[in-house]
């Protein structure tokens, strides 16, 4: 399975969630910066995409992950992500264009990075785990 | 007093509640319909199906964390509620997180659903950030043993003046076409008491209302009244707070001899507060 599958929907929730027609999403583009996402609207998302593809989005989920295999104070100082911290979270968001990605940025803006790829790579990761655990 | 859930009959914490509002001469929240009828607010009844939800929630998270206004995926208004009415209220939460509860709502008056609330989702914060735990776990006791009807007077001795959901200022108003207003949030609105006690916001429901109104004011034309019927897509992105001022704006984006859609976004120094669409039905020559 791959993200293309899913986008179509993905797309037609998150035009819906952010109030803008399905033309104007792009795949790439940041949810934060060019939807004017905010919180309610990323837990809104989450929601709408658990009840269309049946599948549970453990929050904070993204930076979890992207914290894998690092140790706290190797991914982060003061808030702000350290260069192997970054290194890191670039190929985890590896759908995200390199230019967002900028030296020693917070760790609070992470979520600004996020693009409709980034959930249809969630969705399909969710929708994997829920068939394995099926299986098991 | 901003509290709308009078009795708790039944209550599966977490799940399910069912619960009373009667609707009292001396409300507030009463206003002459169209027919000269006193009914209750319909914004209220949506009030009072999101705090039986939150009741229910917050039973089931033992009063450490309680929802505020996020989402109404649809709010679709189908009766009203008059003086002397008892509401059936009934609330089903379809999921809860640590951060949220989702749920889906119904009142009905003798049986006959006047408001429902579908895909609602509040986000769940820290308790202690709003209310006095013990203060809550206290009123919930009260409602969910023998109701709250005897005790408090819904208004302290219906000598309270009605609740005045008017902008300050219209700063622009284009019939049938769009409206910008303005109201500034005091502190000394008589609802911040309750709506939290320890953080004072303007509630949602009163926020569409008042919005849900000028698009009606905007609607009118001669000969012609719409009434709301419903809301869709109704988000709650920022708290509103005392010295606020808040900008709306107010758009219609369809108008025909039967309906029409309205569609508002709210600012507060131009950041988004609430967006939403309303949908009307016109009720054209009648009684008027």
């Amino acid at each position: 399975m791959n993200t293309d599958t899913v986008y179509p929907k993905v797309r037609e929730i998150i035009a819906d969630v952010l109030a803008f027609d399905e033309e104007e999403i792009q795949r790439d583009g940041s949810l934060v910066e060019d939807y004017s996402a905010e919180s309610i609207d990323f837990l809104d998302l989450v929601y709408q995409l658990e009840r269309e593809f049946k599948i549970k989005i453990p929050r904070g989920m993204i930076e979890q992950e992207a914290r894998r295999g690092v140790d706290e104070g190797e991914f982060e100082e003061h808030g702000r992500l350290t260069d192997k911290g970054l290194e890191h979270l670039r190929k985890y968001l590896s759908e995200v264009p390199e230019d967002r990605f900028t030296p020693g940025m917070q760790v609070s803006l992470i979520p600004t990075l996020f693009t409709p790829e980034t959930f249809c790579k969630i969705v399909i990761r969710e929708m994997e785990q829920g068939e394995r655990a099926a299986s098991d | 007093m901003f509290h709308f859930v009078d009795q708790i009959l039944e209550l599966d914490p977490g799940r399910h509640a069912l619960g009373i509002k009667r609707v009292r001469t001396d409300e507030i929240f009463v206003r002459l319909n169209a027919d000269g009828k006193a009914t209750l607010l319909s914004c209220i009844l949506g009030e009072a199906l999101g705090q039986l939800g939150a009741w229910s929630v917050m039973a089931a998270k033992g009063f450490t964390v309680r929802p505020v206004a996020g989402v109404v995926g649809e709010v679709a208004i189908s009766g009203e509620a008059a003086v002397g009415d008892s509401v059936l209220l009934d609330t089903t939460i379809d999921s809860v997180t640590d951060d949220a509860v989702f749920y889906h709502a119904a009142a009905s008056v003798g049986g006959a659903t006047v408001l429902r609330l579908e895909n609602t989702l509040g986000p769940l914060l820290p308790m202690e950030q709003f209310n006095d735990p013990k203060e809550m776990r206290e009123r919930f006791a009260r409602i969910r043993h023998s109701g709250d009807s005897a005790g408090e007077p819904q208004t302290g001795g219906g000598t309270a003046a009605p609740f005045d959901l008017s902008f300050d200022e219209i700063l622009s108003f284009e019939s049938c076409k769009e409206a910008t207003a303005v109201r500034a949030l005091s502190g000394s609105e008589a609802f911040l008491r309750d709506h939290f006690p320890r953080k004072p916001v303007l509630p949602l429901s009163l926020l569409l209302e008042s919005l849900l109104q000028l698009g009606q004011k905007l609607l009118e034309d001669s000969g012609s009244l719409y009434v709301p019927t419903g809301a869709q897509k109704v988000k709650m992105s920022r708290f509103v707070e005392p010295g606020s001022s808040l900008l709306a704006k107010v758009q219609v984006t369809e108008r025909s001899a039967e309906n029409a859609l309205m569609k508002f976004r709210c600012e507060v120094n131009g950041e988004r507060v609430c967006v939403g669409q309303a949908e009307y039905r016109a009720i054209i020559g009648e009684n008027r």
